[in-house]
């Protein structure tokens, strides 16, 4: 009994440290390549949503290119993205039942809903312009060799920290007041909603299993059965340990903290290694446009996100803890990447279909795309390691 | 330390504020703060709890409590 406690708390209950889970996450990512033949991603499936939703209002689709390139055959049950998603909205509910994390958060102000809704808008827009968020052009898209990823990424750390500097302008600073007190504010403590809540999250957590293992075994979808596996796997590890690539770049531009963008880097590493041999076995790699798109999806995502304070897959497990400012945020996404697909057709040309796709692994050979991405790599953690003592020398002189 | 046993100086509650909006209050609080004062700081913000701990300690300051068993999070930093 004792044992089972211990467990509980430590490991279902408790926060988890986050640069471990970065970096199993770097792991499973790839793994999740190899047995799906595709990367860990979500705004291509919430794309898609918003194509559905357009459907149902009776727009006809079958004009609009980027729904063409986002292949809008069959619905979230049949589709790798969406069974992925399932299970990702599964693991995060989970995780938050679990760790007694539920509350109805009601955003502070106005500014705030304002900036939750045009910061989702420009993050969806800019995300899907350039072909995927922090997820498919940042941290399972580097480790595809793919340089669309390597423009989106520096393009992306523009934006981030001109979205940090506009975030903290006296506008959008908290209105909350500090307060002289001489006795600590007593928390809310409920033992019997933590005991249901627990018991819901494991109910959610086994009834996932169970799907994921229906499909494998029963009605023989195993790439389906295993997204959905590796889709709750992925939400746990985000929720539990609060995993926002958001604030991995941020944060070095607002308070000089570093940990999460090194642990970042560190997860991509191992990512690149186990994506590099599915490659060698034949395991064909995603590859999109290196083109204008590229910078400027990265540098419009950057900003929005940090604007917004999330980004796709970070208000994914922010929703579910009933925190309303990232309901908005999604919302947001949704229309910010539904906006985008309207006016592909208009800009895809200049910005992106005509500029070629750069493997890294087809223009400098198999080991010098991989030793290539290895030095970018490790320019990335040098990049970091200067901002990082930028911020603090100029914090020490101020 | 026992959370008992500690009398905080000032408060800053920040719920409903999204990150990172709680690290950055509560580090421009501390500069305020004369030495050896105690701020309790009130975040419902989750992801805080990789914010608010790492960056008092990387500002020289001295994490004294962190309760993190429900949805809001309380943090005592002393200067």
């Amino acid at each position: 009994m004792n044992f089972w406690q211990n467990f509980k708390r430590d490991f279902l209950v408790k926060f988890w440290a986050p640069i471990p889970a970065v970096i199993a996450l770097g792991i499973l990512s790839a793994y999740y390549f190899g047995l799906t033949g595709t990367y860990w991603a979500v705004t291509g499936e919430f794309t898609r949503w918003g194509g559905h939703v357009l459907e149902a209002f009776g727009v006809d689709l079958s004009t609009w290119g980027y729904y063409k390139i986002m292949n809008m055959d069959g619905n979230i049950f049949t589709r790798i993205d969406g069974v992925m998603i399932i299970g990702m909205f599964a693991g995060c509910i989970a995780a938050a039942f679990w760790g007694n994390n539920v509350k109805l958060r009601m955003p502070a102000s106005n500014i705030r809903i304002f900036q939750a809704l045009i910061g989702g808008i420009i993050a969806g827009f800019g995300a899907r312009l350039g072909m995927g968020c922090n997820l498919a052009s940042f941290f399972t898209g580097i480790p595809q060799f793919t340089f669309h990823a390597w423009m989106f990424t520096i393009a992306m750390i523009v934006g981030v920290y001109l979205g940090a500097k506009f975030s903290l302008l006296p506008f959008f600073q908290s209105k909350i007041r500090l307060q002289k007190v001489s006795c600590t504010k007593p928390l809310e403590k409920n033992e019997s909603k933590v005991k249901s809540l627990f018991t819901l999250g494991s109910f959610i957590f086994i009834a996932i299993i169970i799907w994921a293992l229906y499909l494998i075994f029963a009605q023989g979808s195993t790439k389906l059965g295993m997204a959905m596996l590796f889709g709750s796997a992925f939400g746990l590890a985000i929720a539990k340990a609060q995993i926002c690539f958001t604030s991995a770049f941020r944060d070095i531009f607002t308070t000089g903290r570093s940990e999460l963008a090194k642990a970042i880097v560190i997860g991509m590493a191992v990512a690149t290694l186990g994506v590099f041999s599915y490659i060698m076995i034949g395991q064909p790699p995603k590859i999109m446009w290196a083109g204008p798109n590229a910078i400027i999806g990265g540098i419009l995502f950057g900003f929005g996100i940090v604007l917004a304070g999330g980004c796709e897959c970070g208000w994914m497990y922010r929703a579910v803890e009933g925190q309303i400012h990232f309901w908005v945020v999604g919302i947001g996404n949704v229309i910010g990447a539904t906006l985008l697909a309207f006016v592909w057709d208009d800009l895809s040309l200049e910005l992106a279909t005509s500029w070629p796709k750069i493997n890294l692994l087809e223009v400098f050979g198999n080991y010098g795309g991989l030793f290539l991405n290895y030095g970018l790599l490790i320019l990335l953690f040098a990049l970091i390691l200067v901002l990082e003592k930028r911020y603090l020398n100029k914090s020490k002189n101020r | 330390m026992n959370v008992e046993e500690i009398i905080p100086d000032y408060r800053l509650d920040m719920q409903g504020e999204p990150c990172p909006y709680p690290a950055v209050n509560a580090l421009e609080t501390m500069k305020e703060l004369k030495e050896g004062e105690i701020l309790e700081i009130i975040s419902d913000c989750p992801q805080s709890i990789n914010n608010i701990p790492a960056d008092a300690k990387n500002h020289g300051y001295k994490v004294l409590n962190v309760d993190s068993s429900g949805p809001t999070i309380r943090y005592i930093i002393q200067k």
